[in-house]
């Protein structure tokens, strides 16, 4: 029997949903865990899988339309399988009920199974706007059809051509002259090179050759191919529109300290050889809790007009992935013991690095923490996450002259910055907080009462 | 001090082209070298086993006349006139290429080569030490049989530098890995009526090869020269007697008169000292070099068989050798040439170009293959040689020739065409469209072409209709 695909449940908080990209048409073979469709949220997009074998019979919703999570957006089956016209009515409003994490979405009606999502998701909060592309209308150029199948056959441009037939079509003696003015005919292109130029409508003539004698080979031709424009990926593209709206919309300031981490390092080491293991960004973030706690301007977030102070600390953690940047969020982190948090840091990095993030684990946060400790840098300026009131990024630990006592010793130093949103916090508030920070990673005796 | 432009260390096909590419344009250039003229391709690898297998093979097809209409009785041969024969070839080109050196004002050092420092290398020879200054140095060290220590040392255990040197063949012979130069040497022995044993411990031999091509090897090794190939398991409790080799695969025990090992080669740097001049060696001992043969000290270029990541053929040596000569003394930085044809004598003769099959479907590439069989085509029926076949990897999207194999009659000379064609990024089509002489071996090629593209005459014809492409 045919079985009804539904549009997946992506978590409380999310009660419709787009269809961008449909990986299958009509009557294509589909097996248990093929990619059937992508979803876009205003929060993400994710990847939907199949959870039965067959053919795709009848697809509802088309890509670019927006439903209810649980329709039915298609139906899968055997060929030949009569199914409905029309989709039946979705059955909304959903049960309140944790959202399944890694498989399945099981729906009221026990027959109909929403696909397995696979979120390969991005940052979280507000803003979903995009603008719509412009459309560049072009000049219309006339051609003498055997003129244009000259360009093509010898891939060229021919809106470049200036035409000398009525009303300045362009003739065979034209694309002949201009092979010859603009050095086409001195061209030395490999047979291979030239399908692949023809294929991707690559105009050979602004292809650098760098064969023997300048020919044109196949990766000259590929590499004005990587160079043609191309669609970012749809999370690339949320990850864009959401950086320009902060970047654009929030006067970021930045605020700069150096934390000497010689002491915890050496505490940490002794956690550790106790049997209590804990990441240096563990320390970094309880310390970012307890001074949010301290600075609850800091803990809020504005439109311009409103300030609206946070009642928790949500924090979020900006994860790099291959596809893109995440930001999970760790929702009442002030009530997390030290060893809670660890804990919970650690599972969201796993989840966030398979992709089996849910839409709700990378929304709402307050104030996010970046890293690049581990990737050898000396310091740098985050973008705030749209929604909250800063962003602190955290640098490598280097081994630094520094003045200590009147003397110079080496320290492992980490430098800080808090970039934050000038509408709601000034300097001082801001100096205040860094500092804040910098002294509990300073203070060991803090962690030895947290840890104990 | 004597200083030279360009010191090069190793005369072997790597070596001695750059050292003359260097004379060339202008350098002063000294060769040192520790053995003989020609390094291992000419004094005991390629030439060597070459000159024998043309006499063996010679021989397999005199016993195998018959078919042709030739009786010549029992044939027979003698091993010691084959040996002499090859002593005479490898030395006439040993001269040649001692002439070569000479003629172009290179300066032949004899002796092992070490690093003093960067730019002073020592020459220790039977007349002495000396130090010579260089600005610039290329190491052509080269290879050498491996020979691990689990093996018992025996004058009845060889490699294929001794195997080479001998003047009479056992009656059976054992070999130790399956790669190309075991399986040389299992044809050649076998041709001979030596009886041949090859125990592998990878799944397959020759595993470099596509498999439909290594399968026409197997086969007609198995089939037709009667040897026994032990794959998928290690030879173990090897043991010598005065008169024999013996050991056991599987628990099955094996024994033959003479052993031989040829389960890979080492890099040679014994003796070189290059950590005085900043190199630092690989975990396998091998010198690590860039597209342009630098290594990672500013005036030390390194190529062939010694550099990590190598081909291990001589011709890929030579390329090597006369760019990294071009890049010491113009001080640019080209790459060497990557696209290296291999070339197997086993019998039957195997020509490999670019991707094979299996890589160009790994690298994610839609894949079209055409396949031509010699036992279609006419000049090969009329040769009486109809194994085999060739074949063409290409594009299916842009038709683009991505690689050729060819196994079968002369299959180490057909391949000169894919090359070319690889090489200049034909298209397949161009290929098919390009007339080959009637009756030969090339028309294969063309015919393979069509085969590719469903318009083969002389195939039966397929269920898809013909579209011609251009």
């Amino acid at each position: 029997m045919a079985q009804p695909v539904l549009l997946p449940k992506l978590g409380q908080t999310v009660e419709e949903a787009a269809i961008v990209k449909w990986h299958k048409s009509v009557g294509d073979a589909v097996k248990q865990g093929d990619i059937l469709f992508e979803i876009e949220t205003d929060k993400a997009v994710l990847e939907a899988e199949s959870f039965f074998d067959g053919f795709l019979l009848k697809i509802f919703v088309g890509e670019g339309e927006t439903v209810p999570v649980s329709s039915v957006v298609a139906y899968i089956g055997e060929k030949g399988e009569k199914v409905p016209d029309a989709p039946p009515a979705p059955k909304v409003p959903v049960k309140v009920e944790p959202a399944p994490v890694k498989a399945a979405a099981v729906a009221e009606d026990k027959k109909a199974i929403a696909p397995v999502i696979k979120a390969a998701p991005v940052v979280s909060v507000s803003s979903p706007a995009q603008s719509a592309p412009v459309v560049a209308v072009a000049e219309r150029v006339f051609i003498s059809p055997r003129a244009k199948a000259l360009t093509k056959a010898k891939c060229i441009d021919f809106k470049v051509i200036a035409g000398t037939g009525p009303n300045g079509r362009i003739v065979v003696k034209d694309v002949e002259a201009y092979l010859e003015s603009s050095g086409y005919n001195q061209l030395r292109v490999s047979p291979a090179a030239k399908r692949l130029a023809a294929k991707h409508k690559v105009n050979l003539l602004t292809v650098r050759g760098t064969g023997v004698s300048e020919r044109v080979m196949v990766h000259d031709v590929e590499r004005s191919i990587a160079a043609l424009p191309k669609k970012m990926s749809k999370m690339r593209q949320i990850i864009a529109s959401r950086l320009t709206s902060s970047f654009r919309d929030i006067p970021h300031f930045y605020v700069t300290v150096s934390v000497d981490m010689t002491d915890l390092l050496i505490y940490r080491q002794e956690l550790k050889e106790a049997g209590k293991a804990y990441k240096v960004t563990d320390f970094i973030l309880e310390s970012t809790i307890l001074s949010l706690e301290e600075f609850p301007a800091m803990n809020s977030s504005t439109d311009g007009v409103n300030v609206s102070w946070n009642e928790s600390v949500n924090l979020g953690l900006a994860i790099g992935l291959d596809s893109g940047l995440v930001v999970a969020a760790i929702r009442n982190s002030q009530e997390l013991t030290l060893s809670e948090l660890s804990a919970q840091v650690a599972s969201v990095g796993a989840k966030a690095r398979s992709g089996k993030l849910m839409p709700d684990e990378m929304t709402g946060s307050t104030f996010t923490v970046t890293n690049m400790g581990m990737l050898n840098v000396e310091d740098f300026g985050a973008i705030i996450n749209p929604g909250e009131g800063g962003i602190l990024a955290v640098a490598s630990t280097i081994p630094t002259a520094t003045v200590v006592d009147g003397k110079i010793a080496v320290r492992q130093i980490m430098k800080v910055t808090l970039s934050a949103d000038h509408r709601i916090v000034d300097g001082t508030t801001g100096a205040a907080f860094i500092n804040a920070i910098k002294n509990k990673l300073e203070d060991v005796e803090l962690w030895k009462h947290l840890t104990s | 001090m004597e200083t030279f432009d360009v010191v090069v260390i190793g005369s072997g096909p790597g070596g001695y082209p750059a050292a003359i590419r260097a004379a060339q344009l202008g350098a002063s250039v000294a060769v040192i070298e520790k053995d003989q003229a020609g390094g291992t391709c000419l004094n005991c690898g390629c030439i060597p086993t070459k000159t024998l297998i043309a006499s063996g093979d010679l021989f397999h097809r005199i016993a195998k006349s018959e078919e042709l209409g030739i009786s010549v009785g029992s044939a027979e041969y003698d091993y010691k006139a084959f040996a002499d024969r090859k002593d005479k070839v490898v030395g006439t080109l040993r001269k040649g290429v001692e002439g070569l050196l000479k003629a172009n004002g290179v300066t032949l050092l004899r002796g092992v080569g070490s690093f003093v420092s960067r730019n002073v290398i020592a020459v220790d020879g039977a007349d002495g030490k000396q130090e010579i200054g260089a600005s610039k140095t290329i190491i052509a060290t080269g290879s050498d049989s491996v020979m691990p220590g689990f093996i018992p040392k025996s004058k009845l255990i060889v490699e294929s530098r001794a195997f080479l040197e001998l003047t009479k063949l056992p009656k059976s012979l054992l070999i130790l890995g399956g790669g190309v130069i075991g399986c040389e040497f299992a044809c050649l022995a076998a041709q001979l009526g030596v009886k041949v044993s090859i125990v592998e411990m990878l799944d397959d031999v020759l595993p470099m090869l596509d498999k439909d091509v290594r399968r026409q090897v197997r086969k007609y090794m198995e089939k037709e020269l009667d040897i026994d190939i032990i794959t998928g398991a290690p030879l173990e409790k090897i043991t010598t007697t005065a008169k024999a080799v013996k050991g056991k695969v599987d628990g099955k025990a094996v024994q033959a008169e003479m052993m031989l090992v040829s389960i890979g080669r080492r890099p040679v740097t014994d003796g070189l000292a290059i950590e005085n001049a900043g190199v630092t060696l690989n975990e396998h001992g091998f010198i690590p070099a860039d597209a342009d043969c630098s290594t990672s000290a500013a005036t030390v270029y390194a190529v062939g068989d010694v550099i990590a990541g190598s081909t291990q053929l001589a011709h890929a040596a030579t390329a090597q050798g006369c760019t990294a000569a071009e890049n010491a003394v113009a001080g640019k930085a080209k790459k060497a040439a990557i696209l290296i044809p291999g070339c197997i004598f086993t019998a039957p003769e195997v020509g490999v170009v670019g991707m094979s099959e299996a890589e160009a479907k790994e690298a994610g590439r839609d894949v079209a293959v055409g396949k031509f069989a010699f036992a279609s085509l006419g000049k090969a029926m009329a040769m009486g040689e109809t194994v085999g076949f060739v074949k063409w990897i290409a594009d299916a999207d842009t038709d683009q020739i991505l690689g050729a194999a060819a196994v079968g009659p002369h299959a180490t000379e057909l391949i000169a065409e894919a090359t070319l064609a690889v090489n200049a990024e034909l298209t397949v089509s161009e290929i098919g469209k390009t007339v080959h002489s009637h009756p030969t071996l090339s028309e294969a090629w063309m015919e393979a072409a069509h085969v590719l593209h469903g318009s083969c005459v002389h195939a039966m014809p397929s269920r898809r209709k013909l579209k011609i492409k251009d």
